[in-house]
């Protein structure tokens, strides 16, 4: 691949050089220098692009893989830049492969093959089971809609897996469904992203993710109106349970955003539409700034990761939450971490467990 | 020009670190990549290094250090200047002052507040109305440039017509020399006639004679309620005289903005607020203040807006409605930026009564040259910002523009007005200075310069060069 064949001509010339992203980047709020802001990374891009700078520069390097990927300096673009692609791009050239970060080899070969397919077909078994009695709500007439679970969340938390099936009473889950490949474009592989991408799309009906990095990336490759995150999905079937109560009051209930989803699938009124139905709902502040995790980043920069996170957790210590729901493994395990180490109480949940609690407890006499 | 850049860059960078720190210094040229422009077109320079000062001391011993040797020094913000005021292109250091930002003291009853140059705009708005006060500019930048920019340029907003720009509230500053010595002028003081005028001057100096390192604000007590209303015009000519009508009437709203037909369009095209697509102009007018004052004075905007040829006038009936009134004058130049690509963006003013005589001859400047050009702008204060989209790959286009440009500017300049209301000179105007200034103020403003910065090392090629 030659410099000029990186990026997508079109996309890299949306860019007006307004500077109105600077102040949504989380990178350029911890560094105030304009190397690490979106705008930056774009001019570098076309740097690279007119053959100024090599792709491979260690400065160059750098900040291609210190962007977290969080995209949220799309919704506030006026140009509309797809900054998202662009970042994908220069991944993809900046670690192809022996320059893939060594962490991440194993991450993406386990992703691509039988290992994980087999331990998530043992867990889809936990999935598998029959919806509750007093599940909340039927599914709508006429969907066809399949679940598809992401593959670190079958991994690391089956019981979100469980729980969305459980409570999307009607849907489809596929036994024989793979990655679908946002792992791969995220770190420097678009191709094979897309490839499984388009695998998962090529099944029909309407696709429900419980991961907003997934739902986001599958998006991208089948189209918005192929793609509903869990709570649109839940929010189309009517009727919520909750509220759930705790020392007779309702819980107290937070969101951490999942960037992809608030960002890339512009869903963030829905989680919060479903959370105020299972409890007193807690605005916290910077819900919608990334949580650092970011996908492989917290595995790869671990340092920046956690400076990343650090205003939310001063956030989170006055709030007093019974409950912190996430709508993102990656973010899950973030903040479970997070919440852990600064010894605060609120109980880390994905959306869905949280919704299947409540539908239990309405079941409980 | 820039032999610096390679010979020098090593040690350059060590020397620097001794001052500030290495990491916040950079020389690698691919970090160096952003800050070789800023938000205009067709502008760039390449820096030997940017340095990230954290206080005025390294402020000053980085140009001590720079001005011993005779290596530019650019002061930079957040980059957003749209006449490359920011752009380093005779090379040397980009001072980027985006880590001191910081609020130093917000007064109430001064009515004051005292900040560091890396504040943006937005963050002292929001700070300040916290204790219900009130800070009026608002650059279409607000929400990411500096207040540090905001001053050196003297930058306007959308409230202009009411409360002024960016001068009307500098009432101190704490300043750099080239040289390293530190000064203040003026403070939280709201008389102080000792000595020239130095606030004034270096508002707007756009870091050609000094680097500001604090600033020091005047403040107003925050309005009550704010409400906004929009009327359409069969043209612009039509829209500039129902301006000439309200102001008669003896009423200075506090937004009086302005949006031609193709503006109209793109903005409708980008952002799908229901506007009227076959009006040939619109006006949004607005006022803060007391409830009923605010509710009587628009009403009667309103009604002077019909009276002079509105084809219709409503007013906003909830605050959101409003926010998305002003919203479509915020976003017009993005989405004029979606048309051609490309735009280069200008900022004639003329005394208000003239605005339809300038703005007729935009109209006649840009249909004789076949060139794209939309116009949006501040009505109430005959600033007019005429954009001209192209393709950036076709040269013809932008040459077109070009031409196009160098006749408003000179329409602008025969009307008494002139050539930059609130952007800035810059790289990007400063051939076009002297047919408005003269050759004899041009020759006072380089001596000025020579008084400030002997060795000239002060954003170079900008005003005073």
């Amino acid at each position: 691949m030659s410099a000029g064949d990186i990026f997508d001509a079109e996309e890299l010339g949306t860019c007006i050089s307004c500077g109105f992203c600077l102040p949504s980047c989380p990178t350029y709020k911890l560094t105030g220098d304009e190397a690490s802001s979106p705008r930056g990374r774009i001019a570098l891009m076309r740097a690279i692009d007119h053959g100024e700078v090599d792709v491979f520069d260690v400065a160059a390097r750098e900040q291609g893989s210190f962007c977290l990927g969080c995209r949220a300096c799309e919704p506030v673009c006026p140009a509309g830049v797809p900054y998202g692609n662009l970042i994908e791009d220069l991944r993809n050239a900046q670690w192809k492969g022996r320059r893939r970060p060594l962490r991440i080899r194993p991450l993406l070969s386990f992703a691509d093959r039988g290992r994980l397919i087999r331990l998530a077909g043992r867990l889809r078994r936990h999935a598998r089971f029959s919806p509750p009695s007093a599940s909340p709500a039927t599914a709508p007439e006429g969907s066809d809609e399949i679940l598809m679970l992401g593959c670190f969340e079958r991994s690391l938390f089956p019981a979100v897996s469980r729980a969305a099936a459980a409570t999307l009473p009607g849907i489809e889950v596929p036994q024989d469904q793979g990655c679908c490949g946002a792992l791969h474009a995220h770190n420097g592989d678009v191709e094979r992203g897309e490839e499984l991408a388009r695998r998962l799309a090529d099944r029909p009906g309407r696709i429900v993710s419980t991961a907003g990095g997934c739902a986001a990336h599958i998006a991208a490759v089948a189209g918005r109106d192929r793609v509903v995150d869990y709570s649109e999905a839940l929010l189309d079937r009517g009727s919520l349970p909750g509220p759930i109560l705790i020392d007779g009051r309702p819980a107290r209930i937070g969101l951490q955003d999942s960037c992809h989803l608030r960002n890339g699938m512009g869903v963030s009124a829905e989680p919060r539409k479903v959370i105020s139905a299972l409890g007193a709902y807690v605005e916290v502040p910077g819900a919608g700034d990334c949580c650092g995790a970011a996908g492989t980043y917290a595995l790869l920069r671990r340092k920046d990761s956690r400076r990343v996170v650090a205003p939310k957790i001063a956030a989170l210590a006055v709030l007093d939450l019974d409950f912190l729901v996430v709508v993102n493994p990656g973010c899950q395990r973030q903040m479970i971490g997070v919440l852990r180490r600064a010894r605060l109480r609120a109980r880390v949940v994905h959306l869905a467990e949280l919704v299947a609690l409540a539908a239990a407890e309405a079941e409980a006499p | 020009m820039s032999t610096l850049a390679t010979d020098a860059a090593p040690s350059l960078g060590a020397d620097l670190g001794r001052i500030v720190g290495a990491p916040n210094v950079e020389t690698r040229p691919a970090a160096l990549v952003p800050y070789r422009t800023d938000a205009t077109f067709g502008f760039s320079g390449i820096p030997w290094a940017v340095v990230r000062p954290g206080d005025t001391e390294e402020v000053s011993r980085v140009l001590r250090f720079a001005n011993d040797r005779g290596i530019p020094v650019v002061p930079r913000g957040a980059g957003t200047s749209l006449a490359a005021g920011a752009v380093p292109t005779h090379g040397g250091i980009v001072l980027a002052l985006t880590r001191m930002n910081r609020i130093a003291s917000i007064n109430p009853i001064d009515l004051t507040a005292v900040v560091q140059p890396g504040v943006t705009t937005q963050d002292l708005a929001r700070a300040v109305a916290e204790h219900r006060l009130y800070y009026p500019p608002d650059p279409g930048s607000q929400r990411v440039s500096t207040l540090g920019g905001n001053v050196a340029t003297n930058a306007g907003g959308l409230h202009g017509l009411k409360y002024g720009n960016t001068a009307g509230y500098v009432l101190g500053v704490e300043a750099v020399l080239a040289d390293g010595q530190v000064i203040r002028a003026g403070g939280q003081l709201l008389k102080d006639v000792a000595g020239f005028d130095l606030v004034r001057l270096l508002t707007g100096s756009e870091g050609a004679l000094a680097v500001l390192t604090e600033l020091t604000l005047a403040l107003r007590p925050a309005p009550a309620t704010r409400t906004t209303g929009l009327a359409y015009f069969a043209d612009l000519k039509a829209a500039s005289n129902a301006v000439r009508g309200v102001v008669a009437a003896g009423i200075l709203p506090a937004t009086l903005e302005f949006l031609d037909a193709k503006c109209i369009r793109a903005v409708e095209d980008y952002a799908q607020l229901g506007l009227d697509t076959d009006a040939g102009a619109m006006l949004l007018f607005g006022d803060d203040g007391s409830a009923a004052e605010v509710e009587r004075t628009v009403a009667e905007i309103a009604d002077l807006m019909r009276e002079f040829g509105a084809t219709s006038a409503q007013v906003a009936t909830a605050a959101a409605e409003s926010e998305a009134l002003l919203s479509a004058r915020r976003c017009a130049l993005p989405a004029l930026s979606r048309l051609g690509g490309a735009t280069m963006l200008e900022d004639v003013g003329v005394p208000r009564s003239l605005l339809p005589e300038l703005v007729r001859r935009i109209d006649e400047i840009a249909d004789e040259s076949g060139a794209t050009v939309a116009t949006f702008g501040h009505a109430g204060d005959g600033n007019a910002h005429p954009v001209g989209c192209f393709d950036p790959g076709d040269h013809e286009q932008r040459s077109r523009v070009a031409a196009a440009f160098d006749d408003i500017f000179a329409a602008a300049v025969e009307l008494g007005g002139t050539i930059t209301g609130e952007h800035g000179v810059g790289a990007a105007k400063l051939p076009y200075l002297e047919a408005q200034l003269g050759s004899a103020q041009m020759a006072l403003l380089a001596r000025i310069k020579q008084a400030f910065d002997p060795v000239g090392i002060l954003n170079p090629g900008k005003l005073g060069s």
